[in-house]
């Protein structure tokens, strides 16, 4: 992309966004669409976005020997991300951090994110499931964490909207009939649900209608595979939006690619085609007013004595691998931290803001992911599709919450991948290939038998992933430490984070579950959980080895309230103590339920946009609008009313300029 | 195709369970010749030829451990386009100048790993079956695949 | 098969070329005539998609991406162009018909439509295979269709274009004598519409009246060779679409290694971002491979008959969504992509003729696709893996 640097002497927007991932993403999209002037600021490269940096990236993750999510993403050491290879376990229990997280508490945060254009949504599975209304008050329900200041109704216009914004694929009426969710009459999402894997349909023959039992003297609970939303491109509803259809959005950087999922089998970390919803794709999209600035790492929010922000500090690098920076400052009316909970928490904590609840940086939450597996009597057709195409829902809602951690049961389509590392773990195996090359190696398979063998085993391998909901915890936080820092000298984060027993029980509870699924399918169980280096996520629990796994789903941290007092930000996640600050995405999140949060924390970043809109409309009113004559472009001052867009479109990216129009 | 890379081909047929066609068609014969010859050296490659060949060339029945190991390298590879970390005493008595940790040779050797084949599948993240094809039946993976086709084709 | 001796300057088409079936050199008269020249132009548009897969299917695993997305463009607006044929063709209440071995041309055949006796090959990617490509995508002096006055003299089509606007010519006359609605009374349920089709270059659209079939003519004409002094086709006009160059200028592009820029013209040649190109990077093949080159029995040989027998498959699979169900379109992808990897796999393969192999030449799959293989795809199990 060629650059058009911000105008030379331009130090004011409308609105600067921290982030270019999903919710600063569709912020920007939102308010330039509305013909305000927005500067994003994302702390990483863009190479991305271009379909030479995403062919970068493929090559990147074929060639990796450890193909975790950030894998096809080159480690910037300017803007450095967390992975989930900087965790490992001890050989009797416990585990070791290295990498950019510090991490103390007594077990490890195994969530990770990534800081460049597009953010961690890359390499999302890109499940659009909505959540619960019960979700929203389980303090009042159920009795444990925090309920949010607005509930599903509030939000069920902007679940829409942003599931006409994402691109996604299901069936509504499923969704109602099966979970109980409710929609507008008549409402179908943009594109038809993504069939169901073979898997899927052999489960569903053997789990619909089946019923089982948690725990002794527990009530049945009936199973009923349902297939699951997605933001990824499947065959277009012609009744969607009253009739007038969807197109999907193919890949963005290359023509007529990416218009349908084709079952490359790694949405997580990378679809090769883009078929799978990302924020490059709304960047493509983007009002020529928005401008983004990558290479730029905010440092701290600027604020007035009267708790209003000024604007932010940010420090440019040109080139990743080298030690040397400039600091810039970017003014405006409003600005949005959208840098993913962790860092969201971090730049509060750095500013010294937001802190009369003591809240900050506290709750921090996940969907804490346990993991069975084994072999099935037939075929399962394994490695082919989406991760994920159906789910059991039936212990995400009810009384159980009471007593334990609520559920949601993925069905996986790629056998034993995240608990084994199969296939390639398979083929080591089975030659005599042990993880420790000191060890003495088997005898091994070669040949026929060698091919036999594996086809055979792999073949009919499955896995259930059980995620649970993580109750808000203060004690679960991130705090930074000014003696340790990363190479542009901001803190690192420090976290601290254990599971409840609430959690603890959720899994035994899961456990007892799988068991009985195991035992109708007549499966081969495999599962086994013991300490060792690939599994920091080890801890004992009612005499039992347990190892949980990070979902990717970091939430909390600067949770929503009703009261200035015990929250963080507001129900339009504006920080309580500074009327022109916000702080979007899963860290407002007071309580994540069982859903997947990224189309929760899109509808709220589009319901926040429309907040910010009439903050900047109430700011701007005694101006008189202008009309600004095309083509010439807009004042770029600060205090006038925007004029439209001239020209819409996708707006250029400047490399690393900042506003002052220096590197 | 030189003499030599005939050679490798008959031995990797026996190491892998694949046919030539196989081999062949997945375009890193080469690469993954020049791979074992740099890891391991065109001496120890001798001794392992001749070792197999003592044995009738069924790797089965190769009985010295370095001869073993590098059976296993080589396999690792063809199978997942990944040169594994030898056996620490092997990497030893080789007296290999290389650093004894596994990689892969190519962004192609990943997609191109014979493993996929073994149950009918496709690696993931390349050669992408096309939409809805996870709703069909798998073939059935007991059944061997049939020489020189493989899956590849559309009935 | 008609064929018909090459040229001399492709001296490696030594055989003879096969000939494909043009219709009469007139404006369609009447109903009949009009599905006669609509299914020659579904042969036609046809007939380039298995050289640009050829070239394709020949590079390195992993080399030479941007002429492989280039041509893999192309390629995708001829299928577009099948499409919106098929469509015309059921909209004016025409049987489509892909699925039988003369659909299906020999290679190397003759490029038709055209005076020259110009060899349209099976090449691996290459500078032959581009030079191919650029004949047939060539923007040329498009004469007046047959019965004016200026083409008095031709007994025969001197251009692709011609063609098209012979059946332009055609549609505008059947609608006046017929009615536009009698002309137009296909079972609209045929069409193929964009929840059936998709990464297709271009969204497809369905065809009802005279407008939308000028129209599907328009995007096939213009893809192909661009507009008028351009370099550009008018995809940013009818889809809404990222500028693209036509065809002839996307492989000039390759040959050259240099991208055109947007104030380029064909005059200036291409000015903009150098682009890299490995002309090392293919596997040869023989231009005129068949399969009988194969010995009985080899692996080869069973590959490539597979190949074929796919292939015939696939066009089955097209035939039933044109003729019955659109909704079965969907299916021909994993088809496509089953045989793409097939293809793959036999070019990497030395060719088993030692003679050919000491050239260098590898396996290559042939598109040959008889009648028993139709045969056995229609009794065979279609789509699944």
């Amino acid at each position: 992309m060629t650059a058009t640097p911000p105008h030379p002497g331009a130090r004011r927007y409308d609105v600067i966004v921290v982030g270019a991932g999903l919710a600063g993403t569709l912020v920007a999209k939102q308010l330039g669409d509305q013909g305000w002037r927005v500067l994003v600021l994302e702390a990483g490269t863009d190479t991305l976005s271009t379909w030479p940096g995403h062919l970068d990236a493929l090559d990147t993750f074929y060639s990796a020997t450890a193909k975790v999510p950030n894998s096809p993403y080159r480690p910037n050491p300017a803007a450095p991300s967390p992975d989930l290879l900087d965790i490992e376990g001890l050989p009797g229990g416990g585990y070791r951090s290295h990498g950019y997280f510090l991490q103390d508490g007594p077990l490890p945060y195994g969530t990770d994110y990534l800081r460049a254009t597009g953010g961690t949504t890359l390499h999302w599975l890109g499940l659009t499931p909505r959540m619960l209304p019960e979700d929203f008050t389980v303090r009042r329900a159920y009795g444990y964490g925090r309920d949010w200041p607005i509930g599903y109704a509030d939000l069920e216009a902007h679940y829409r909207a942003a599931e006409g914004e994402l691109g996604v694929a299901g069936d509504a009426a499923e969704q109602s009939e099966a979970i109980g969710l409710p929609f507008p009459e008549g409402y179908v999402y943009p594109m038809r649900e993504i069939p169901r894997s073979h898997l899927d349909r052999l489960l569903a023959t053997e789990l619909d209608g089946f019923p089982v039992k948690e725990s002794e003297g527990a009530p049945d609970t009936v199973l009923r595979v349902v297939t699951t939303p997605h933001a990824r491109n499947s065959t277009p509803d012609p009744r969607y939006d009253g009739g007038r259809g969807y197109r999907p959005v193919g890949a963005a950087g290359l023509p007529n690619y990416g218009e349908r999922c084709v079952g490359n089998a790694s949405c997580v970390p990378i679809c090769p085609v883009q078929a799978k919803y990302t924020p490059l794709k709304t960047q493509a999209r983007w009002d020529r007013r928005v401008a983004l600035v990558t290479h730029a790492v905010v440092s701290r929010v600027l604020t007035r004595g009267d708790g209003r922000v000024l604007g932010v500090e940010y420090l440019a690098y040109d080139d990743p691998a080298a030690p040397a920076h400039t600091t810039h400052t970017a003014e405006a009316d409003i600005v949005v931290l959208a840098a993913h909970a962790v860092e969201n928490a971090k730049l509060l904590l750095l500013s010294g803001l937001a802190g009369h609840s003591g809240q900050v940086g506290r709750n921090l939450m996940d969907h804490p992911v346990l993991l069975t597996w084994g072999l099935l009597r037939a075929p399962t057709g394994p490695f082919r599709g989406p991760g994920s195409t159906s789910g059991l829902e039936s212990f995400r809602a009810g009384r159980a919450r009471r007593d334990r951690a609520p559920f949601r049961i993925e069905i996986s389509n790629w056998g034993w991948s995240w608990p084994t590392g199969a296939p390639g773990s398979d083929v080591a195996r089975l030659l005599g290939i042990t993880g420790d090359s000191g060890q003495p190696r088997g005898k091994g398979l070669f040949g026929s038998a060698l091919r036999a063998t594996l086809g055979d085993e792999i073949g009919r391998q499955f896995s259930l992933q059980f995620a649970l909901e993580q109750d808000a915890e203060d004690r679960n936080r991130v705090t930074v430490d000014p003696g340790r820092r990363d190479r542009l000298g901001i803190p690192r984060p420090v976290l601290t984070y254990d599971l409840s027993d609430r959690v603890k029980r959720g899994m035994v509870a899961a456990k007892a579950v799988s068991d009985r699924i195991f035992a109708r399918l007549g499966a081969d169980d495999r599962t086994a959980y013991g300490p060792g280096p690939f599994s920091p996520g080890h801890f004992r629990f009612a005499g039992r080895d347990w190892v949980f796994h990070g979902a990717g789903h970091g939430a909390g941290t600067h949770i929503m309230g009703d009261s200035r007092d015990t929250s963080v930000v507001d129900a339009w996640q504006r920080c309580w103590e500074h009327p022109n600050l916000y702080a979007v995405g899963c860290g407002s999140m007071p309580s994540v339920g069982t859903s997947n949060p990224s189309l929760t924390l899109a509808a709220l970043a589009l319901r926040s946009s429309e907040q910010i809109h009439r903050d900047l409309t109430e700011l701007h009113r005694p101006v008189v609008v202008r009309a600004v004559p095309a083509p010439a472009p807009a004042p770029l001052s600060g205090g006038a009313v925007p004029a439209p867009a001239t020209a819409p479109g996708p707006t250029p990216v400047t490399h690393h300029r900042g506003p002052e129009g220096q590197p | 195709m030189t003499a030599e890379l005939t050679g490798f081909v008959g031995l990797s047929v026996r190491l892998t369970g694949f046919d030539a066609f196989d081999l062949h068609a997945t375009g890193m014969v080469r690469l993954y010749h020049d791979t074992t010859l740099d890891q391991i050296g065109r001496e120890a490659i001798g001794r392992f030829l001749a070792d197999l060949e003592s044995v009738g060339g069924d790797p089965d029945r190769l009985v010295d451990e370095t001869s073993r190991d590098i059976a296993r390298a080589i396999t690792h590879l063809w199978y997942l386009g990944v040169w594994p970390q030898l056996s620490r005493p092997v990497h030893a008595a080789l007296g290999r100048e290389q650093a004894n940790v596994a990689f892969t040779v190519s962004p192609e050797a990943y997609t191109e790993g014979l493993v996929w084949r073994t149950f009918h599948g496709h690696p993931a993240g390349a050669k992408a079956p096309g939409f809805g094809t996870w709703a069909d039946p798998p073939p059935d993976a007991s059944a061997p695949a049939r020489a020189g086709a493989g899956r590849g084709n559309a009935s | 098969m008609t064929t018909v001796r090459p040229p001399a300057g492709h001296t490696d088409v030594a055989g003879e070329l096969a000939l494909v079936e043009e219709p009469p050199f007139r404006v369609p008269r009447d109903r009949a005539d009009l599905h006669l020249f609509l299914q020659a132009a579904l042969a036609l548009e046809h007939l380039t998609i298995p050289p640009y897969l050829t070239a394709m299917y020949t590079l390195h695993p992993g080399a030479n991406r941007p002429a492989f997305y280039a041509v893999r463009a192309v390629v995708l607006e001829e299928m577009l162009h099948m499409a919106l044929v098929a469509n015309v063709l059921n909209a004016v209440d025409g049987r489509p018909r892909v699925a039988h071995s003369r659909f299906v041309t020999g290679y190397p055949a003759r490029l038709p439509y055209s005076k020259d006796r110009f060899p349209v090959a099976l090449r691996h990617f290459g500078v032959a295979a581009l030079e191919t490509f650029l004949h047939i995508e060539r923007p040329e002096y498009v004469a007046e269709p047959p019965g004016h006055p200026s083409v008095a003299d031709d007994d025969g089509w001197t251009s692709i274009g011609q063609f098209y606007n012979t059946i332009g010519a055609g549609l505008v006359r059947l609608a006046g004598e017929l009615g536009e609605a009698e002309l137009f009374r296909g079972d609209p349920r045929r069409q193929v519409g964009p929840e059936h089709f998709y990464n297709s270059g271009g969204e497809i659209f369905r065809v009802t009246d005279l407008p939308s079939a000028l129209e599907a003519l328009r995007v096939i004409t213009e893809q192909g060779e661009g507009v008028d002094h351009t370099v550009y086709n008018t995809d940013d006009r009818i889809f809404g679409e990222v500028r693209e160059p036509a065809h002839y200028f996307r492989f000039d592009e390759i040959l050259r290694q240099r991208k055109y820029g947007p104030y380029d013209t064909p005059a200036s040649g291409p000015t903009g971002a150098a682009l890299d190109v490995d002309w090392a990077a293919a596997y040869p093949i023989d231009p005129e491979a068949k399969a009988a080159d194969f010995p009985a029995g080899s692996e080869v040989r069973r590959a490539a008959d597979r190949f074929n027998e796919g292939y015939a498959q696939l066009l089955c699979v097209l035939e039933g969504a044109f003729t019955g169900d659109p909704e079965t379109l969907g299916r021909a992808v994993p088809g496509m992509l089953a045989l793409r990897e097939l293809a793959e796999r036999l070019s990497r393969n030395p060719h088993p003729d030692p003679a050919r192999r000491e050239r260098g030449l590898h396996a290559s799959a042939t598109y040959e696709v008889t009648d028993e293989h139709f045969a056995r795809a229609r009794g065979g199990h279609l789509g699944t893996p």
